[in-house]
């Protein structure tokens, strides 16, 4: 991911009151990980595995922080148990962006199948999911996003393809 | 010692504390002893001390304490790699380990063989860590860490058993509601959204 890029979607959680992030790391979203850590007006909680990071997050919305999760899609896979009992069964929402490896643009062979099951996973568990890919719909996906989390108490996602982590 | 004792033995303590209770009989227990808005069960193995961990940096003047189980923080060991790096001086993190999945039938856990949890812990980069065999003990470092302003691990081991007490009657909505309204209450939030109808503005077009 370029740094404009992730610089783009920290100011954009930030203009969308987001305040808590909870993060696992990849190559793709190292720069992102990376400016997360340094804003000082964002809490940041690194993750050891990705539903970890669900449970921190839904932990802070009861206290009042308004939290995102940022990881790949293989950690989205991972959190299905998680997103089901903590968030979406007491309604508990959770801003998720998702690194979509092995999607559009893909390269490595190795992805490909966590890459095709990863939207019907989100349709399965009834997500709503925005693609992002151009830099220009970042921010206001961000805020659309967030906006109806909070409103729907239920978690939402948006899928960061190949466009947006290059 | 059971959990049940221990928790007994402790809970006249508790003021204004939140409280995180892992999946099984604990939440019931913990219901009929202190039976109070700022309790939230969680429906999930596993997640109890990431849970509390997010409510004690959302919150750092309240004391959180979390009661966990060894057959839920063994799905979680990581947290508490977490939670040490975090470091929220206002976490308790309890861990009754009865070295069986009790409410699964009781086959045994990690814990039942080598594993050692408070080694976890301190493995991890907990300072305060107390491994209590008796309730004395248990209460005794309970005492000290709800008195002191920095992070504990408790390992409390226990014999299995569940006490003989009603099923705590909160669905996990009303749960969560209770929950966040009590704490938009007590610490003057707005958590919950809440929109006008458009009906209502008299000077709607």
């Amino acid at each position: 991911m370029k740094r404009e890029v992730a610089a783009e979607i920290v100011d954009s959680l930030k203009e969308a009151g987001v305040d808590f992030v909870a993060t696992l790391t990849e190559a793709n979203l190292h720069d992102l990980v990376m400016a997360i850590g340094e804003d000082t007006a964002i809490h940041h909680v690194p993750v050891t595995r990705e539903e970890e990071g669900i449970g921190i997050c839904a932990g802070a919305y009861l206290g009042g922080k308004k939290p995102a999760m940022v990881m790949m899609n293989a950690g989205f896979l991972l959190s299905a148990n998680a997103l089901a009992t903590v968030c979406i069964h007491p309604g508990i929402p959770v801003l998720m962006l998702i690194g979509h490896s092995g999607g559009v643009g893909e390269e490595n062979a190795g992805h490909a199948t966590v890459g095709a099951l990863t939207e019907p996973v989100l349709q399965a568990m009834h997500i709503v999911y925005e693609k992002v890919g151009r830099f220009e719909d970042i921010r206001p996906t961000i805020h659309d996003s967030q906006m109806l989390a909070r409103s729907s108490r239920r978690p939402t996602a948006i899928v960061l393809n190949k466009q947006a982590l290059r | 010692m059971k959990r049940y004792d221990c928790l007994r033995a402790v809970a006249p303590r508790f003021g204004d504390e939140l409280v995180v209770t892992n999946l099984g009989a604990v939440r019931h227990e913990w219901q009929a002893l202190r039976p109070h808005p700022g309790n939230y069960h969680l429906q999930n193995l596993g997640l109890t001390s990431s849970m509390a961990l997010g409510l004690a940096l959302a919150l750092p003047h309240r004391k959180i304490v979390a009661f966990d189980g060894d057959g839920s923080l063994l799905l979680n060991l990581g947290s508490l790699a977490t939670i040490a790096n975090q470091h929220p001086t206002n976490l308790i993190h309890i861990v009754f380990d009865n070295e069986c999945y009790e409410s699964s039938r009781g086959a045994p856990t990690a814990t039942a063989g080598q594993a050692d949890l408070a080694a976890v812990a301190r493995g991890c980069g907990f300072t305060h860590v107390v491994t209590a065999k008796t309730l004395a003990e248990f209460e005794e470092g309970f005492r000290r860490a709800l008195k002191s302003n920095d992070l504990y691990f408790i390992l409390a081991k226990v014999e299995a058993g569940a006490a003989d007490v009603p099923a705590a009657a909160l669905d996990s909505q009303e749960n969560k509601y209770r929950f966040v309204r009590y704490i938009e209450q007590s610490e003057n939030l707005k958590i919950l959204t809440s929109t006008l109808s458009r009906a209502s503005d008299p000077h709607a077009k």
